[in-house]
């Protein structure tokens, strides 16, 4: 059975439809991107999921049972992490409190979210700036620590929303390892990105959106020649 | 952490050595005042100054517990230290459906519900005649006679209530030592961070704001209790006024948000200002009061407090 299944997701802002009657399913220990031109909805669908936003219709269930109408904690609590694009660390904390924060909702003894926290950072690169003010770290050092606070929730599934945008070509590298390291330890990964490179080569299925909606799904290499993909792109001419 | 709270603690223990060494009425009057400051700025801090909620309603809430305290005295002959906890709990329970109406907003909109709940509670205190007497108000005319220790109490001194007092303070400010060292303190400080990364990481935003908002009002509660105690009198004015509300957010600031001992350090220089220049200068003392505040704030945004423990952290760091 599918770990994340979507089914008829729908929320319009005004008159302006950020996601119409949109379907798609995540398996269990795959790596889904979920790739579109700008403005498609690909993060409007991490904030319903996440439940930020309320859906005006549709359903989600996470293995099974219906996750809308939680407010995030709670869907945290059910086991969905996510990052969030323009990063939103704790600003005047240390890396280290950053994580503990998150680790808390495991671990209600201090010492042991700490130590939680200590290795979470650690597995993204971050165990030498523990001490480090979150608002100090560089970008790149930045999305790490959003990616060490998602996980340190012990999360089933996990929604990375653009981690490597901004990132240099070394970094982009760094970071689809992690992401594929995240896989192996058991954690079900959907990532929004616009690093085509990246996207092809970690995913395992593409879900593609444009306007709202579902245009293309499949394997990356295939997906990416369907004409209706190369229209919402770059326009019908090309396709 | 002990060492942290060192300073603390022997402002306290110079606070309960001062009756002890100076029978001056006027002076006592003064401390008695500071440590009521105390309690209040310390209620106001552990939900603006940790959570970073702003209200500028806490008047409301002190007014509660000013209400059920002399009301529960006058109509239930209920002693003080009884009626001042009690009326304690009276805020807090009064702030539960508050915190659940007004944390539906935030940041500014948050502190106007604040402002807009304080007016509706001095309405109710003004028009409600039936309970609380309306603007003519309550006044308590003798207090309960009380043996302590073989002696009885003489209310007409200032001891009895300067002893109240440091005790509200103390309790306060343990309060306050507890929770920065709490998960419940931690979330708050995610809170004021950024919520919406903490409710990412699974805390529930809204019931640690209203865990905290009913923390606090039980604090500001009890300062009301007291209040009406030590003043023997309670009218909508005295107790539900914007500048009462104002005057918590002030000490908090100026003593230093999200400190331990923040609150007394505010109320000690907000209250020796108030009383030096009211001394000196009849009218327009509050001009100097006001000049003060911008000063601090301009120059030590931290707070007294924070920026007298952030040099000292700096001290034995470098050492």
């Amino acid at each position: 059975m599918a770990l994340l299944e979507v089914h008829g997701l729908t929320r319009h802002f005004g008159g302006v439809s950020a996601v119409s009657d949109l379907s798609f399913s995540v398996n269990e220990g795959e790596i889904l991107g979920l790739i579109g031109p700008n403005g498609a909805g690909k993060t409007t669908v991490f904030n319903l999921v996440t439940g930020f936003i309320r859906p005006l219709a549709g359903a989600i269930r996470l293995d099974g049972q219906s996750v809308v109408g939680l407010r995030p904690h709670a869907v945290a609590r059910r086991g969905i992490a996510r990052t969030f694009q323009i990063v939103k660390p704790f600003p005047g904390l240390s890396a280290l409190e950053n994580v503990t924060l998150a680790a808390f909702l495991r671990h209600p003894a201090r010492r042991d979210a700490e130590a939680a926290a200590t290795a979470q950072l650690t597995r993204v690169g971050l165990g030498g700036r523990l001490n480090e003010i979150a608002s100090r770290l560089t970008l790149m050092d930045q999305k790490r620590l959003e990616m060490a606070k998602a996980l340190a929730t012990r999360p089933r599934l996990l929604l990375l929303d653009e981690p490597m945008g901004g990132l240099n070509a070394t970094e982009v590298d760094d970071a689809s390892d992690l992401v594929r390291q995240i896989r192996a330890s058991g954690v079900t990964v959907v990532l929004v990105e616009h690093v085509m490179k990246a996207i092809m080569r970690i995913s395992d299925r593409v879900v593609v959106m444009n306007q709202g909606e579902k245009i293309a799904e499949g394997h990356p290499k295939r997906v990416v020649e369907e004409p209706a993909v190369l229209a919402a792109y770059f326009g019908k001419r090309v396709a | 952490m002990k060492r942290r709270h060192l300073p603390a603690l022997l402002g306290v223990a110079v606070l309960i050595a001062i009756p002890l060494s100076i029978r001056n009425s006027f002076f006592l009057h003064v401390c008695i005042l500071i440590l009521m400051w105390t309690v209040l700025g310390a209620a106001w801090n552990v939900l603006g100054g940790f959570a970073g909620q702003v209200s500028f309603g806490h008047a409301a809430l002190f007014a509660v517990g000013a209400y059920t305290t002399i009301i529960l005295y006058l109509k239930g002959g209920l002693a003080p230290w009884w009626g001042i906890p009690l009326g304690g709990l009276a805020a807090a329970l009064v702030s539960v459906p508050i915190g659940l109406l007004c944390f539906r907003l935030r940041g500014p909109y948050f502190a106007l519900a604040t402002l807009a709940v304080a007016e509706i509670v001095k309405l109710v205190a003004l028009n409600w005649e039936s309970v609380t007497a309306g603007s003519v108000g309550y006044l308590i005319t003798t207090l309960p006679s009380v043996r302590l220790f073989g002696l009885s109490v003489n209310w007409e001194a200032k001891t009895p209530f300067y002893a109240a007092a440091v005790a509200l303070a103390v309790v306060a400010l343990l309060t306050t030592g507890w929770l920065r060292n709490s998960r419940l303190g931690a979330y708050l400080v995610a809170i004021r961070e950024n919520e919406d990364a903490a409710e990412a990481v699974g805390i529930d935003t809204v019931r640690a704001k209203v865990v905290t908002l009913a923390l606090s009002a039980f604090l500001a509660g009890m300062g009301g209790g007291f209040y009406a105690f030590y003043f023997r009198y309670v009218d909508p004015d005295a107790v539900a006024g914007i500048g009462l509300s104002m005057e918590m957010v002030f000490i908090a600031v100026v003593g230093g948000l999200g400190t331990v001992g923040g609150p007394l350090i505010g109320a000690v220089f907000l209250t020796a200002v108030a009383e030096l220049v009211r001394d000196r200068f009849q009218m327009g003392h509050l001009i100097f009061y006001g000049l003060f505040m911008m000063l601090v704030i301009r120059f030590m945004p931290e707070g007294i407090w924070g920026r007298v423990r952030r040099l000292t952290a700096g001290a034995t760091a470098g050492a």
